[in-house]
């Protein structure tokens, strides 16, 4: 057997740590060791107090408890997004972790639900989804796990204080044999021919080799763009907001969903957690200034705010490569999308699954190295279009970032989707992509594309006996929806947190 | 709310005009959809078989077509898989067994502990751990196992008059018109068809065109942008021999195919006979001298006349334009291996029944059927390509240029890291799922050169024992299952007492 292959991470925020607990859980000592370096004089950006459902999968591989990670981050339960004002004013929809209609019906319940509508039928689209009907109904339970039961199509993600999770993946990281090496970069060492890089020189003079490096570094992207000169693709004229404030505020009702309010330069969101409410604003410094968009945050919150808004800068693109050489970038170093669908956390773990099953030898073979960058960019050009669509699909003309939105060319790939979607209510499949054909269903209705036809095969039912059928599913999800538990009553029994648990300085960011 | 489309006429012969037909009208009749067929002379011929994948059952149960009649009225068969021989000079057979894959997301896929085991010393093939494979080789039919692990299911040969008649006798007693004909004309104004004109000289209009007249695309050859282009370059064989075989007794659970110097030779068991069909390069050898040497070839005697007919694998450059919509061969065609032909049609047909056009007068769904086509059919033609690429019969002309040869990009991908890590990158509409291509590769001998990491976190006590373990669940699942020839008098006894019964 060769020689470990010897990994530094640099960087030791979400993306660091979590690699490092991923590569250390996942695979033996033998065949790679981890050493993580971090300075605690870098403040973390700490993304993404709300995850979608993926993570759970990302936790269970690498052995977390899930009852002693929500104790332990002030965790509570996300069944889906709820949007405010997108669209048009005044309008509301969830974008639920869970399809719409019986299971068995997944690709035609909504052209039944389209007929439905021609027939007279007034229901909304969320009323049967069971998940975004649990969450308005601020109800909780695991999904059942017998199938085509109707509480059993839905999955779940979680709400958390982003550096306690990070805390926490830090302390199980150390514990299963990360080293962890406190210091600043001074200087990056490549190899004089293939250019690769071989050591890092901190501050203190200490020189950390390796094989391979994860540039965990966040948006300053050290290794992947400074040395190795990987470029960018800037979205931002497609998504243009570049700035967020952050505040946290008391507790509030413990919804288990995250609500995002569009506003009049971005959106606000709103995250419950154990012990208080995320808060803030995402928005477009073309379209607002600071000190206005502070305000209107604070202005907004609805319970006590628990400090000062705190702001981020950052622009949405990607790396045009994510593994170049012996480097892999993994979360901002190798790209950002705003938090509007709860991505990075995801885009994380994403990066860490392909790269643990891919994982090179000392020489690195470049035809893993291509599968990882092709797989990486084929998710973040569908998250892209998908975030996109968001925005394009505004009939919003009170503010110029929605006038401005509602007219921009977006990429011919998502030209396509809209363009199928009104035409028939087509929604294509992919096999590589976070979101599902549920995910597109709910934005395309709920932001007021009612599409001018549906399948011809939704026509075969007697009209009475499809009304009849709507009528009995919804009901069946409300009577099944009040028998759940509510939300905070399920918590506290399975994973309350000890109070206090929240360090002023912890708070996130965001 | 824009003008539905009322009218459809499908046009074609056998089995894909009938299944297309069938699939219409079961779904769309009681919406106002009224289907008919124009049913053109048929060019199957009574050696002819039609070998078709597991999921074809699924088709059948879609229309209400009952499996038993295809072991009743059709000489079915169940095929648990495709066995290939002398394509990698002295290496041994190997079995493409139809294992159904586990669900997403279970981990770590057994394939890289048998790649470590490999390095490690294990001599035990692959196909020992695919369920198909295996029973395959026993002659046993994969019938579902209750509370199992490992899942296989079965395919069927099928002859393909008596189920082109079958499905016409199941398509028109549910309804549906049909008239024999031939066309005389289509005509064509900018990019749909008006109407066409049959040779005896009445004009048929419709809102849709269904093009299931297989590789002499009658419409879809007439509009504009669907030129043919070739595969030829990576599927060399043009020409095809069918001829009928003696019956093999017991019946054999697989289908074999086997290379020979200028082509391939499959035998297709059958209840009543066996059909053999050789495809080769005619610039190799000639019809003639194929047909004096297949006996051979093949270590069968034959009976009756020989078919001869050319192969041209390819596809349209649009495979649905204005009202006229290629389904099957029409829209694409390969080797008749790894039972690819009807499941063209199946597959064409479901992505109508996804798409059928909502407004008579704006096809926009054409749009996005020519890209989920082309990409079923690249990734087929993929899978066809890597019989021909990684063959090891050295110093023959046909042989040595294939496996020198460039192969497509999207090939070439799964090549390359399936190569390094025994990992397959599949696409979007995929036919055969990542156990299909790795008993594939294996098979034609791509060994990987290295596993994923994941696997040396357990011990390896641990993996012997979960080789053992798999070995014996399979040996216990097989033998659980019926031969072949107690699966056909089991639904042959059970069809009988159902007879009896209603009488």
């Amino acid at each position: 057997m060769s020689e470990p292959l010897d990994i530094v991470i640099l960087g030791g925020g979400t993306a660091g740590w979590m690699a490092a607990a991923a590569l250390v859980s996942l695979i033996p000592p033998t065949r790679c060791r981890v050493r993580l370096v971090e300075s605690e004089e870098i403040g973390i950006v700490g993304v993404g107090e709300a995850t979608f459902p993926e993570i759970k999968n990302f936790n269970d591989a690498i052995g977390v408890n899930e009852a002693e990670m929500m104790r332990a981050t002030n965790g509570a339960f996300k069944l889906g997004i709820e949007f405010v004002d997108w669209g048009f004013k005044g309008s509301r929809y969830i974008h639920p972790f869970g399809v719409h209609g019986p299971a068995h019906m997944e690709h035609i319940f909504h052209h039944v639900w389209l007929r439905g509508l021609r027939l007279g039928s007034k229901s909304d689209i969320d009323e049967y989804s069971f998940a975004a009907q649990a969450a308005r109904n601020c109800r909780f339970e695991f999904p059942e796990t017998r199938r085509q039961t109707i509480n059993s199509a839905y999955t779940y993600a979680y709400h958390f204080d982003a550096n306690l999770y990070c805390l926490y993946l830090r302390g199980l990281a150390e514990q299963r044999g990360v080293m962890r090496t406190e210091g600043k970069v001074r200087d990056v060492i490549q190899d004089p021919e293939s250019g690769d890089i071989r050591s890092l020189v901190l501050e203190s003079g200490e020189t950390i080799s390796g094989d391979l490096f994860i540039d965990c570094s966040g948006f300053r992207s050290l290794l992947l763009a400074n040395a190795l000169g990987v470029g960018w693709d800037d979205w931002s004229k497609w998504l243009p907001c570049d700035r967020a404030f952050a505040v946290p505020s008391e507790r509030d009702e413990l919804s288990p969903y995250t609500r995002s309010t569009a506003m009049e330069a971005g959106w606000r969101w709103r995250i419950p957690l154990q012990h208080r409410t995320g808060n803030g604003y995402v928005f477009s410094s073309s379209f607002i200034d600071e000190n206005e968009a502070a305000d209107s945050l604070m202005r907004n919150l609805e319970t006590r705010a628990l400090g000062e808004p705190r702001m981020l800068k950052f622009q949405t693109g990607r790396r045009t490569v994510g593994w170049k050489k012996n480097c892999v970038a993994v979360g901002l170093a190798s790209g950002f999308f705003e938090p509007l669908e709860s991505t990075s956390i995801y885009l994380i773990q994403l990066a860490i699954m392909q790269l643990v099953p891919l994982l090179p030898d000392k020489s690195i073979d470049p035809r893993l190295r291509d599968e990882f960058n092709r797989l990486i960019n084929l998710q973040y050009e569908r998250i892209r279009d998908f975030l996109i669509l968001h925005y394009k699909l505004t009939s919003r003309d009170d503010a110029e970032i929605w006038r401005y939105c509602a007219a921009m060319d977006v990429p011919e790939s998502l030209t396509r989707k809209i363009e199928l979607f009104r035409h028939g209510a087509i929604i294509e499949r992919y096999k590589d992509g976070l979101f599902t054909p549920t995910s597109w269903l709910s934005v395309f209705i709920g932001q007021g594309l009612i599409p001018e036809s549906y399948s011809p095969i939704a026509d075969a039912m007697p009209a009475e006996k499809l009304i009849c059928h709507l009528d009995e599913f919804r009901t069946e999800i409300r009577d099944r929806v009040d028998e759940m538990r509510r939300h905070d009553r399920f918590i506290d029994p399975y994973c309350a947190a000890k109070p206090p648990v929240v360090p002023v300085a912890s708070e996130a960011l965001q | 709310m824009n003008r539905r489309v009322e009218q459809v006429v499908v046009v074609g012969a056998a089995a894909p005009a009938w299944m297309a037909a069938a699939a219409l009208h079961r779904s769309l009749a009681l919406a106002g959809v009224r289907a008919r067929v124009i049913e053109l002379p048929t060019l199957v011929q009574s050696v002819d078989v039609y070998s078709a994948l597991p999921a074809l059952a699924g088709f059948h149960h879609r229309i209400g077509l009952e499996e038993q009649l295809l072991f009743s009225a059709c000489q079915a068969l169940p095929v648990a898989g495709q066995r290939f021989s002398n394509w990698s000079g002295a290496a041994p057979p190997f079995i493409h067994g139809y294992d159904r894959a586990p669900p997403p997301a279970a981990g770590l896929g057994f394939t890289h502990v048998w790649i470590k085991g490999r390095q490690k010393g294990l001599r035990t093939e692959f196909e020992n751990f695919s369920l198909g494979a295996m029973a395959a080789r026993a002659n046993r039919v994969p019938v579902p196992t209750e509370g199992a692990d490992l899942h296989s299911s079965f395919g069927y040969n099928i002859d393909a008059g008596a189920y082109s008649a079958l499905l016409r006798h199941f398509a028109t007693r549910g309804g549906l018109e049909s008239k024999a004909a031939t066309i005389a004309d289509v005509e064509v104004e900018a990019d749909r068809i008006a109407a066409i004109i049959l040779a005896d000289g009445e004009r048929i209009e419709a809102d849709l065109f269904v093009d299931a007249s297989g590789p002499q695309a009658v419409l879809i050859d007439r509009m504009p942008g669907a030129e043919f282009e070739s595969w030829r370059k990576w599927l060399p064989c043009d020409r095809m021999l069918v001829v009928s075989g003696e019956q093999l007794r017991p019946y054999p659970a697989f289908s074999q195919i086997s290379a020979f110097r200028q082509g391939w030779v499959g035998l297709f068991p059958l209840q009543d006979r066996t059909a053999i069909v050789a495809a080769y390069d005619s610039r190799q050898i000639s019809d003639k001298e194929m047909l004096d040497r297949l006996p051979v070839i093949a270590k069968l005697p034959i009976n009756g006349d020989a078919v001869v007919s050319s192969l041209n694998q390819g596809i349209r450059k649009r495979t649905w334009v204005g009202n006229c919509v290629a389904v099957g061969e029409s829209a694409f065609s390969l080797e008749p291996i790894d039972a690819v032909q009807l499941h063209i049609a199946h597959n064409c047909i479901s992505q109508l029944m996804t798409l059928f056009p909502v407004d008579a007068d704006a096809f926009c769904e054409a749009e996005l059927y020519n890209r989920i086509i082309r990409r079923v059919a690249i990734n087929l033609r993929d899978f066809q390509a890597a019989h021909y690429k990684l063959n090891r019969r050295f110093d023959e002309p046909l042989w040595d240029r294939c496996r020198d040869a460039a192969v497509p990009e999207t090939l070439q991908r799964k090549l390359d890291v399936f190569a390094a890590r025994g990992r397959v990158p599949l696409y979007d509409d995929e036919t055969f799922q990542e156990d299909g291509w790795e008993s594939l590769f294996i098979g034609h001998g791509l060994m990987p050169q290295s596993y994923d990491p994941r696997v040396d976190a357990t011990p390896e006590q641990e993996h012997i024992a979960q080789v053992q373990g798999r070995l014996q669940d399979i040996i216990g699942l097989v033998e659980a299952m019926p031969s072949v020839d107690d699966f056909i008098a089991r639904t042959e006894h059970q069809r009988q007492a159902e007879a009896g019964a209603v009488v």
